[in-house]
Formats: C-alpha cells, structure tokens, sequence
C-alpha cells in the first residue's frame, strides 16, 4: 500500500527538532564560511558537508537502530487500524442500511446521538479563513462559512456519522415518510431563536421567538424560488436545486408536510447538508442586500453556539446558547474562538506549540509529523479526506473525443496513484464514479484495484490505453492542451500539475502532443454550463451528502444538473431511476454498483473521477473532537457533529501552559 | 524657484499615475481573480450565476477601461475604495488598522540594528586585526549570508525546544497598549531584521573609521594630547559616520523588504502580512491603494529632498 509505504519513509527520514537546529546552525555556519572565504577548495565543501558532531552522534545512531523496529510497529499497527476500519464500515454500512430500512418503515423516528463522556466548559480555539464571501449561509459555496455558522445554525437533521449519513433529529424531532414522495417533518417544540448576543440585538432580529413551521416554509420557498426579500432573483443559492424537487408544501401545528416532484429516497439524508442551515426571516430579509460586508449582527440562529464577534482577518467567537434546546447534555464547550489564518507555517506552528491555537493541519505533512515526533506524549494525529474531489475532464460530447475509444483511454492512462504520490505525499486514495469518501456507496478500495483505469498494475492500463489511443487515431489530433484550473496551480506545492499531467498522457502514449495550460474558474465553470469545455484536471464540484445517487443521477442521469458531457443511456437512467426510489440500502447499492462499473468500462463517459486526498490533523491531548475512529476524522463538513459533542479534558496534563485567546462574551 | 517647484510637483504626480497605472493593470494580467479566490478550495462547487453575480457587485463586469477609469477617478477624491475580500472594510481602515503594526516593528529594527553595528563598527576598527575585530567580523559576515527568514526560524526552533518564553502570534498588543508583552512577540523580528540590516552598516563604519583614523588631522588631535576617546568619538566617529548615514537610507529599505518576510512568519498584522494576503486574495483595491501610497510617500520624501538642494544650491534649479 502506498500510504504504509509513504509513511514509514517519511519516519525514516524526518528530523528531529534538535537534529534540525544541529543541521541548521552548521548550515548557516557553512554559509557564513562560504561567504568569507569565497569558492571554497573540495576539501573545504567536504568539511561542511561532514557528519554531526560526536556530541549529537549517539542520539541519532540510537534513532537509526530504533528505525526497523518502529516501523514494524507501524506497520502492526495500521495493520490493525485498517482491519478496525474494515470491521468500521461494515458497521457503519449496517447502520446506513438499518437507517434505510428506518425510512423504509415509513416513520423515522430521530436517533439520539451517540453517548459521549465528555467534561463541561472550555473554550476550543481554532484556525479560520481570512475571507468570508457572505454571511447568509444559504447563499454561499465557501466551507469557512459553514465552519462558523454551523455551530451557530441549526438543520432539520443532523449527520451522526457524516461519513455513511446516518442522521438524527435536529429542528424537525422526527420525520414521517408515508411514501417515497411525501416527508412529514414534525418541528421540535421549545426551540427559540438566539435571545442574546450582536445578532439579536438588531434591530431586524425578533430575538428569543420559537422556531415555527412558518420559518420552515419560508427558508424552503426562499432557496427553492432563488429570490430575495425584495424580490429580485439571486443566483447564488447553492441548494435551489435540492429544494426544487419540493413541489408543494402543507403546514399544520407543529409540522409541515413536503409534497416532492418525485419519489426520492435521499431527499431526507439532504437535509443534513451543512449548506440547508436555517436563517431566521425577519433579520434576513433586513440584512441579505449587505450580506457580503461580515459583520456579526447579520446572524441569528437557533444552534448550541451564538455568534459574538465576526471580524474577518482579525477574530470570530461564538459562545455557548444559555437557551439552547439540548441543554444540559449538549454542548459540552462554553465557547469556540476562530483566528486569523495563519499565512506562513511558521506562525502557525508557534501558536500550536505554545498552544495559543488547540489543533493544527498543514498541507506538507512533514512539518505536522515533526512537531508530533517532539510533542508525542502531548498530542495526537488523525488524518481525514479533503471533499474536493480531484478528476480529469474530457469533452466526450463533442469532437474529436465523442469517440469513446479515445475517452476510454485517458481513463486508463490516468495514473491516480502517480498523482497522489506526486501531488499529495501518497496521501490520498483512489475514487471511483462515487468518492472512496462517501463510504457506503463506493466501490471498496479493495476492489477497485482490479479495475480499469484504477488498476494497480498499472502497465495493463497503459497497454490497453494506448491501443486504443492506436486504434482511435489519437496520433493524428495535433496538440492537446489540458486545462488545469489556475487556483490549483497557484499553489506553490502544485505548480508543476500541468506540466505532470502532460508528461504523464505523453508518457502513456509515446507522444508529444499533450500540453499542460492554466484557467480560471471564472472560464471553466461557464464552459462547463455551456458544456463547451476542454480537457481539464483539478478540483470538481463538492461531494453534498454521503448519499451518492442523487449526484451520480446528477452527472450521468439525461438532463443532470451536472451532466456536462450530454450522457444520454437507458440503461444509466432506468437503474439509478430505480435506485433513488429504492428504500432498501443493499438493492439500492446493487444498482448504483452497476451503473458504476457500466460507465468505468466506458471511460466514466469523459468524467474521470482520479481520488479525494488526505490530510493530517495534531492536535493536544485535552482537545476531544468527536472522530469516526480513533485516528480518523471525518471526511464530510462535520461541523455539527463537533458542535454537539467537541470538548476539553481540563484535568489532562497536556492542558498545562495553555494560552488561549478569550472569546468576546455575550 | 516657483517654476522649479511647480515642474517637480507635476513630475512627481506623473510618477504616481504611472505607478498606480502599472499596478492596476497588473493585477488584472496575473492569474486568478478575486471572485474565485474568495471562495478558495471551493471555487470549483461555486455556479457560474454566483460568480457572475460576485463579479457584478465587485465591478469586475465591466470593461477594464471602464475600472480604470472609476478608479483613477476615485483616486482623485482621496477614495481608495472598499477592501474586495473583506466587503465591510475601506481600503484606508485596511491601511490605518495595518500600518501601526509595520512602523513599530520598523522602528524596533532600526534602533536595535543600529545600536549594534555603531558600537560593533567602532571596536572592530579600534582593534583592527586583534581578536575583537575577527569576531565581529565573521559575526557580520553570518549575518550577511544568513537569510533573515533563516535568522528567524532558527530563533523560533530555539524558544520553543527550550520554552523561553511566548512568542504571540495572536493577541498581539501595540507597543504603546503594553511595551512588555509587545516586547516578548516583537524579540524575535526585531533581531533578526536588525541582524540583518546591521551587517553592512558595520563593515562600512569600520572602514570609514580606519580610513579616518589614518588622517592627518586625528593624528594631530592626538599629538596634541587630546584623550584617545575625544578622539575617535568627536573626531573620527563624527567623520566617519557621514557616509554611513548616507547608507542608512538603503538600509532602511532593505529592513521594509524584510519586513514582509517577518511579519508574515510571525502573523503580525502589519501592511507587509496585508499586502501578501492581498495578493493571495487578488484584493485589487488594497494592493492598488497600499502601492499608490508607497509611492506618494517615497516620491515626495525624494521631491522635497530635491526642493532642498534647490535652495541650498541654485545650480541644481538653473539645470
């Protein structure tokens, strides 16, 4: 396995804090002498580039022996961890079919959340974006939106498990689902809207006012007909389309009942989206024609958490609802504190170790490695997936790529593990049509392996590949410029992805032709609507829901929302008709299995999806987020999740020497 | 001298305007654009309605020409515009919360650089070729070779393996709010800036001073049996620091290129930390409006330098 393999190089090869001052001060020691002395004689440069003095010898010939042994352990270890993880999702798999066969039983009743045993108080301090495009939760793409205002808002349902979507009750208490086109949703009684804090102080605000089914209705009709208050249409409501498949809907005291266009079995697993947060109408209405100047007075919800202060680039807070509904039981944190992102590492890595921030991530996973490696008794790692998928795009709609022959064989000649080796340090796994994230509708990464284009012998792929880059004339089409989006390439650790994924086409076919080009999103996505788009690599459209039918129908379905490359097939459209009205989980997932492995063997049809990367996360002892296993986070937005069940340990003794910035009280 | 006054200030605003016109074209040739940056990782979910929409309220819709135009238009009224990646603030609060941060350090930087390389500069050159001399000469060669980003980690790595004390990197009061926790987050910079910048100023003093030293006149000042302090402090120093003054003004410079670099390391909310994040952001209006006033600042400091020579010799206004 290539992350095993990954890791245990990278422990082999990192340095400790010491070694790296040693390694460091006799660098900047060797510079200073090149300086003064000038071009110095080969004896000179064999004298710098000598070994570490007697002194730090011992310690390190100590950590080379210990080498072997401390990769078996790892080794044992993930080992174990996978077999957990294995034995996880089997599980987590059940649960997902037990939920199904819940809402096959026609009332749903909302599960209660796991038990934590968690500790009260604590303030939990965390990094934050610098931009925030909007404060209205429903009219915005942005996670860091989510981040804040998840803790802050509430959903109808809440994942439990985000990565198989298992879901509880949240606004609604429970649901009925009386048929695949009709939801029930009975509205928790005793829910009111934020009594404290800059939000209910406006003006606008009707602070402290229960939750009704009327702020149901009007948050559905306001993203289901896309317009503001005073009228105009807004283009900017991300989940318009989720909640135009609600046709009609019936309030009655203390529920309202969802007429949908068609049966669809997913419909209340989307609920538990992070962007179907629910905005409070009245402060709304007053402030959604300035909702893109962030101020904290523009927020009102009904979450365990109101927003006290929100002031992008310099510190956001949010304190503990002393009227929530879940009171006492939840939340467990007084408060959480959201700084500035750090630009530099450096400055980051300081706030970590001198614990003025509780968790840190980086996208060069050494540098989160080697502070754990001085850290180790005081903190701990876990690694989760990034929900930006990563795919190669090819035009199969039009010419000269509506060969399928030629799209097929740049399914095959995508080298996804290449990729995440070159890209992403190894850290990463393979997604088929449906994303290795979304656990209970993808193909196990055990079996994917065997399968074209995901083939771990990869030579196969690239035999077949070329043979039909042969046979298709693909020689003959002159250059071929594959667009990477010019975000992605901006990063200095990716830079070089265009030029990767020419050479690696050019490679695979024993040409030249290939040419790697940037774009911006600005372009890519309206040639995408127009689907008048070129070949392209990087990040597509989020994963929504761990629910996978409603997006496969989405990208593959005639007519999809996504369905760029104007897919029109019998048979995908009748299968994943069929599987989106299914209530039962394991015939439904026989389905989408089929309708997955059809369009691999035809090269995803020009879809390519390559794989969703990984990212390591350390954080202290005494922080305790809620993770779907012991060194796993949760690949989904799972800011709810933490929202009711994140604490902190104040009797571990990682906690001494804390540093933490206060929050502004309510 | 009207005449000369008046042709300088018209020169200098054409400066301006090339500047400002050159950076605001600029940023519309780079890759990227502030509706998608905006929303980072998850540009690529974002519709292109709500781009399109985001491009609109940021004037991004219409023809560059159209922009420039508002802008320099704007420009005129002392209007920098509002901050695209934080709609709610103006480009001069942007400036005004950003600038105390930068002048402060600045200083601290200067003062500690300097405090070291006159002293330094002095006792190598008393002690030429003694031991004294060879150690700070070599410490000032580190210096030179030394990177202040490298200066900087290095110092980090050694607080924090040895827990010295906090650097703050969050609650980061100004000097005047508390001069002793300010201290403690400001050590690190300021060392290593003023490292950096002492170097050269400390190699020049030194050999200004030996030169000096070897003239005829300290020679008589000690043949007349004046005290060796008198002098090389009135002398010799006073002599030997005109050039390192001159030299001062380069120095200082090159201490607010560093400062981008450090304030970013050390997440100080200076307008070095805001111009980079700026430009990550694609924020036109603040990139814009901190370049245009750079350049106000430096092209009239260098245009009332200039209105001086005038006055002091009249050769310069007659050419």
């Amino acid at each position: 396995m290539s992350e095993r393999n990954y890791w245990q190089r990278m422990r082999r090869q990192r340095l400790s804090r010491r070694a790296l001052l040693g390694a460091s001060a006799r660098a900047g020691v060797g510079a200073a002498g090149l300086a003064l002395v000038g071009c110095g004689s080969g004896d000179d440069d064999q004298q710098q580039a000598a070994p570490a003095p007697a002194t730090s010898a011992a310690p390190q010939q100590q950590q080379q022996q210990d080498q072997p042994a401390a990769a078996q352990q790892v080794q044992q270890q993930q080992q174990q961890e996978q077999a957990a993880a294995q034995q996880a999702q089997q599980q987590e798999q059940q649960e997902a079919a037990a939920q199904q066969e819940e809402q096959a039983s026609a009332v749903g009743e909302a599960e209660e959340p796991a038990a934590i045993m968690g500790k009260y108080g604590g303030s939990i301090i965390e990094q934050s974006a610098n931009v925030y495009e909007t404060s209205d939760s429903q009219r915005t793409v942005a996670s860091p939106v989510l981040q804040v205002l998840g803790r802050v808002q509430s959903k109808l349902v809440r994942f439990t498990n985000p990565n198989t979507g298992t879901i509880t009750g949240d606004l609604a208490e429970s649901w009925e689902t009386p048929d695949g086109a009709t939801v029930v949703l009975n509205i928790r009684p005793g829910v009111n809207w934020h009594n404290a804090g800059p939000g209910a102080a406006h003006p606008s605000a009707a602070a402290g006012r229960p939750f009704t089914e009327g702020d149901v209705h009007w948050n559905i009709s306001r993203q289901k007909d896309k317009l503001l208050a005073d009228g105009t249409e807004s283009g900017d409501f991300g989940r318009s389309s989720y909640w135009g498949a609600v046709t009609t809907m019936d309030l009655s005291d203390g529920s309202i009942r969802l007429n949908l266009a068609n049966p669809d079995a997913t419909f209340v697993g989307g609920l538990a989206n992070e962007f179907n947060l629910f905005n409070q109408p009245e402060l709304t209405s007053a402030t959604e024609s300035t909702a893109t100047e962030i101020s904290p007075d523009k927020v009102i919800g009904t979450g365990p958490f109101i927003l006290t202060r929100w002031d992008p680039g310099e510190g956001i807070s949010a304190v503990k609802n002393p009227d929530f509904y879940g009171l006492p039981d939840a939340p467990f944190l007084d408060s959480y504190v959201w700084v500035q992102t750090f630009q530099d590492p450096n400055a980051y890595r300081i706030a970590f170790e001198q614990k003025q921030v509780d968790s840190m991530t980086d996208p060069d996973p050494s540098t989160i490695l080697a502070i754990h490696d001085s850290l180790q008794d005081e903190t701990y790692l876990t690694y989760q997936g990034v929900a930006n998928t990563v795919a190669i795009f090819t035009p199969s709609n039009k010419e000269p790529w509506n060969d399928l022959r030629l799209t097929r064989a740049i399914d095959l000649a995508t080298d996804r593990r290449q990729l995440i080796q070159q890209l992403h340090n190894g850290l990463g796994k393979v997604s088929g049509p449906v994303s290795w994230m979304q656990e209970a509708w993808a193909i196990p990464q055990e079996e994917i392996g065997d399968i074209g284009g995901y083939r771990t012998d990869k030579e196969a792929d690239i035999t077949e590949a070329r043979q039909l880059w042969d046979a298709a004339g693909g020689s003959e089409l002159g250059q071929i410029d594959w667009v990477t989006s010019e975000l992605w390439a901006s990063r200095a650790a990716w830079s070089a992805t265009p030029g990767i994924i020419a050479t690696m086409f050019n490679e695979a076919f024993g040409t030249d032709q290939f040419n790697g080009i940037t774009k911006p999103y600005l372009e890519i996505i309206p040639s995408w609507i127009a689907k008048d788009f070129d070949p392209f690599f990087s990040w597509i459209p989020n994963i929504e829901i761990p629910d996978a039918r409603a997006e496969m129908i989405g990208a593959f379905g005639t007519g999809g929302g996504s369905n760029y490359w104007e897919i029109s097939d019998d048979f995908i459209d009748t299968t994943l008709a069929s599987a989106l009205e299914d209530l039962d989980y394991d015939s439904a997932y026989a389905k989408l299995r089929s309708v997955q492995d059809y369009v691999m063997e035809r090269g995803q049809f020009g879809r390519s999806i390559c794989y969703n990367y990984i990212f390591p996360a350390i954080r202290y002892n005494y922080n305790h987020p809620v993770l779907s296993s012991p060194t796993e986070g949760w690949n989904f937005l799972a800011n709810s999740v933490q929202a009711f069940g994140q604490w902190i340990d104040p009797d571990d003794p990682s906690i001494e020497g804390r540093n933490p910035p206060p929050p502004v009280p309510l | 001298m009207q005449a000369y006054i008046i042709r300088r200030v018209a020169g200098a605003l054409f400066v301006i305007f090339l500047v400002g016109t050159f950076i605001f074209f600029m940023m519309r040739v780079l890759p990227g654009d502030p509706a998608s940056a905006a929303l980072g990782l998850d540009a690529g979910s974002a519709s292109a309605e709500s781009i399109e929409a985001r491009k609109a309220e940021l004037g991004l819709d219409k023809p560059v020409i159209e922009q420039y135009g508002d802008w320099l238009w704007a420009i005129v009224q002392l209007d920098l515009g509002q901050s695209f990646a934080i709609r709610a603030n103006s480009v001069w609060y942007e400036i005004g919360r950003s600038l105390p941060y930068s002048i402060e350090l600045g200083i601290l930087i200067i003062i500690f650089g300097f405090s070291i390389a006159i002293p330094v500069g002095l006792i190598a050159a008393i002690w030429q070729d003694k031991w004294p001399d060879y150690v700070f000469r070599t410490l000032a060669i580190l210096a030179l070779a030394a990177p202040v980003f490298w200066t900087a980690a290095i110092m980090t790595l050694g607080v924090l393996e040895w827990d010295l004390f906090t650097i703050e990197v969050i609650q980061q009061p100004h000097f005047w709010e508390d001069p002793g926790a300010a201290m403690t987050w400001y050590l690190i910079p300021m060392i290593a800036g003023g490292f950096a910048g002492t170097a050269a100023t400390m190699r020049l003093l030194r050999s200004q001073m030996l030169e000096v030293l070897r003239q005829d006149y300290v020679r008589t000042a000690r043949a007349k049996g004046l005290r060796e302090g008198i002098v090389i402090v009135r002398h010799a120093l006073r002599n030997a620091l005109l050039p390192v003054l001159t030299v001062m003004g380069v120095t200082v410079a090159t201490i607010i290129g560093s400062q981008v670099v450090l304030e970013n390391m050390f997440n100080i909310p200076g307008i070095g930390n805001k111009v980079l994040s700026s430009f990550f952001n694609r924020d036109y209006p603040v990139i814009q409006g901190v370049v245009v006033l750079i350049s106000v600042f430096v092209v009239f400091t260098n245009l009332f330098v200039d209105i001086l020579y005038g006055f002091i010799d009249p050769r310069v206004r007659l050419a």
